[in-house]
């Protein structure tokens, strides 16, 4: 093509428009397409862009825009004639080379599922792990703080104070102590206490704090079925369970959060999966902390069974659709039932608490009513 | 998620007094847009959301390059990767965050229950400082005539600012909204610049106030009267943007917008139909799923439930996928393309021969930004 012809090219139709990439003054340029693009000005110096350096930028339809990796970033020369257009594209081969392609696409596409898949098998199988060798890790001072801090919102939820009735506390101590021997848990500062509350529960805070609600002491009958309920309470302590389920729960909602762009971990799908990935941990720490609580009571000579009896008496029956059974934090009741039956033993030791005692002990709240 | 907001701006031509304004002119295709969208939503899926980097790129390319003030077209300069690598640098930084968040909670908490309830403001304090930065890095890769914007300005001063506003809003029950909408946009156009003209902001709360205190004091009501929020949403946003239009300056040139009150019934109401429709569809997909997992014959009971109702499972998760996926599309279709076109066809630029020969200055930021208000779940402009 000669030089001549793109310049008659370039005279003839809608303006070009070059902008420097210095100054936002609007250039009404000619161009001449010899072995380079050449921008001319009327009175300014002319601009020479190389073919292979020229690119192209987004532009609305019926103009092409282009820019140049040698001249300054910004500067971009607007063709709006359709036929100088195609002159000056078919000479740039390089022009959507920068462009994302199919294959880039497939490469980023290929690249998150990789992430994916890797964020998923830590999820799985990395975090577990590691709250498994770590919980045990955590220094005893930290687990107590943690504890403490557990301990002042338990008691701001289910009213201050611990019931104090000194008969009904030695009692408790008694069982308590009973129990931990039993367990060999060697935690010296341990504490435990009933809390004033309606609520039938019992839990287990980090640091050694074991607390049974007056509801659940209210429904036991004998003291073998809240020794039960204890004894897998000391469970979940002997085995850091508090602690493996923090970092557990810390590890995975900042995974799945990053897996969905939002690492506070507030929308649905990352509550959904959440839910389902760390009921099935928590189910399977319920089931160990039943395991030791077996355990033990065959060690003190007691059978396991009143302690599941109690949980029924308090859940019911709880198998229902397949969601709940898959979202339940705990194995349902009426398997533990089962379990513990399988595990009855006739009562071979001494009764772990006199029947004074367990009087005292029903009594530690006072009776008057909450 | 209005990532909008400041395509608008000034241009240059002749000089003589009372010349008529420019006009802003829209030329983006609806259904390439919606097709853009829709792939880009598909992408999203298969990639667990890491698509979203260059989807949001993409949509802000097609709207910026499509975009034409005094017959030249803007152009957006981001790329997915920048906002990639800004995401992952965010999370560095905020992981450190989490873990002192934590810690210092615990000992708040020993001391009193829900006592660290408090620090999660901090976090408020670290998403105005995002939205912020996300802002100046949009504002750094939007170009036009060959000169881009860029901002100065601090985000942490800006972030203090917004707490303090918040606070009084706070107190006031929402009557000092207008006046802490009109603080933080006169800090944020401030420190706008284009090329060597610097910006500025003239809307003041008052005017805010008077077009919308009768909104204010009507809201109560459309939480008795659910079908009336839309409209009340709607009345807002229009008013809130026309005058926001109204107070921008970039140096000598200014905008105008004769958006009507009415302008986004329409707009809102689409959504909430679509919203609705979808709902629907979706309620039925669960219903027909779990009618014929019922009459496979396969009972979600009993002791090994959890491995028979793996497929009612799987069929519900691939239902919410494919809602969420068309209600993404419905959002970005209606409240970013069909929004920024109603509101475009409405500006004028008065005086753009003041931007006729602007020096280009101002460096580029990082996407650091970004990252934080997608860590952090926080969009504003």
């Amino acid at each position: 093509m000669s030089d001549v012809s793109a310049e008659a090219l370039a005279q003839s139709a809608k303006p070009t428009i070059f902008f420097d990439g210095v100054s936002s003054r609007r250039r009404q340029v000619t161009l001449t397409l010899g072995d380079a693009l050449e921008i001319l000005e009327e009175g300014g110096t002319p601009v020479r862009w190389a073919y292979a350096d020229i690119r192209r930028a987004d532009s609305p339809a019926g103009i092409l825009r282009l820019a140049c990796t040698t001249a300054p970033p910004l500067a971009r020369l607007e063709i709006r004639d359709t036929a100088l257009a195609a002159e000056v594209t078919a000479r740039c081969t390089r022009l959507d080379e920068h462009q994302t392609t199919r294959r880039g696409i497939a490469k980023i596409v290929g690249w998150s599922v990789a992430a994916a898949v890797s964020i998923l098998c830590v999820v799985l199988f990395g975090v577990p792990l590691a709250a498994d060798r770590l919980a045990p890790l955590v220094p005893k001072p930290v687990e107590r703080r943690i504890g403490d801090a557990a301990e002042v919102q338990m008691k701001t939820i289910f009213g201050r104070g611990v019931c104090e009735d000194p008969a009904g506390k030695a009692a408790f101590t008694k069982l308590v102590n009973r129990l931990r021997d039993a367990a060999g848990l060697d935690d010296d500062s341990m504490t435990a206490g009933v809390l004033p509350t309606s609520v039938p529960n019992a839990f287990a805070l980090p640091g050694g704090k074991v607390f049974v609600l007056k509801g659940l002491l209210d429904k036991a009958e004998n003291p073998d079925e809240l020794a039960g309920v204890l004894a897998h309470e000391l469970g979940h302590l002997k085995h850091h369970d508090n602690m493996r389920g923090l970092i557990y729960n810390g590890g995975t909602s900042f995974l799945i959060g990053l897996l969905f762009g939002d690492v506070t971990g507030s929308s649905a799908v990352i509550f959904a999966s959440r839910s389902v990935v760390e009921a099935s941990y928590s189910r399977e720490a319920e089931t160990n902390a039943d395991t030791f609580a077996i355990e033990i009571m065959h060690a003190l000579g007691r059978s396991p069974k009143p302690a599941a009896e109690l949980m029924f008496r308090i859940t019911g029956k709880e198998g229902g659709s397949g969601f709940t059974t898959i979202l339940a934090s705990h194995p349902l009741t009426e398997d533990r039932l089962a379990r513990m039956t399988r595990e009855d033993r006739p009562a071979s030791g001494p009764p772990l608490l006199t029947d004074k005692e367990w009087e005292a002990l029903k009594g530690v709240c006072g009776s008057g009513k909450i | 998620m209005n990532d909008l907001q400041w395509a608008p701006v000034g241009p240059p031509q002749p000089v003589p007094p009372p010349l008529p304004p420019t006009r802003v002119d829209f030329t983006g295709n609806r259904s390439e847009f919606r097709k853009m969208v829709t792939k880009g939503a598909l992408l999203e899926l298969v990639t667990f959301g890491f698509y979203r980097f260059w989807l949001v790129t993409d949509i802000r390319r097609h709207l910026w390059s499509h975009t034409a003030i005094d017959g030249d077209a803007a152009e957006y300069t981001g790329r997915g990767k920048e906002l990639l690598i800004g995401f992952l640098f965010a999370l560095a930084i905020l992981v450190p965050i989490y873990l002192a968040y934590f810690l210092v909670g615990i000992e708040f908490e020993r001391w009193q229950g829900f006592a660290s309830t408090p620090l999660f403001i901090s976090f408020y304090a670290f998403g105005q400082f995002a939205i912020f930065r996300a802002r100046r890095y949009r504002l750094t890769r939007t170009v036009w005539r060959g000169v881009r914007f860029w901002m100065d300005g601090s985000g942490w001063a800006y972030s203090l600012r917004a707490m303090l506003w918040g606070l009084l809003v706070f107190l006031t029950l929402g009557l000092a909204l207008p006046w802490r909408a009109a603080s933080l946009e006169r800090y944020k156009m401030q420190h706008t610049h284009y090329g060597d003209l610097r910006g500025d902001f003239e809307g003041d709360g008052w005017a805010f106030f008077k077009r919308g205190w009768w909104l204010w004091l009507l809201s109560p009501m459309a939480l008795v009267i659910f079908p009336l929020a839309p409209f009340f949403y709607a009345e807002f946003k229009a008013r809130e943007w026309r005058w926001w239009l109204d107070g921008i300056r970039i140096g000598g040139v200014s905008l105008s917008s004769d958006l009507p009150h009415n302008a986004f019934y329409g707009i809102y109401w689409k959504v909430v139909g679509w919203w609705m429709l979808l709902s629907v569809l979706f309620g039925l997909y669960v219903a027909g799923a779990a009618g014929l997992v019922a009459s496979a014959g396969v009972s979600i009971a009993g002791p090994d439930a959890i491995v028979r109702s793996v497929p009612l499972l799987c069929m519900l998760v691939i239902g919410y996928f494919a809602l969420a996926l068309a209600l993404n599309i419905v959002m970005r279709v209606y409240l970013q393309r069909d929004l920024w076109a109603k509101v475009l066809e409405t500006v004028e630029v008065h005086d753009i021969a003041a931007a006729a020969d602007v020096r280009g200055s101002g460096e580029l930021a990082s996407a650091l930004g970004e990252g934080f208000a997608d860590g952090l779940d926080v969009a504003g402009f």
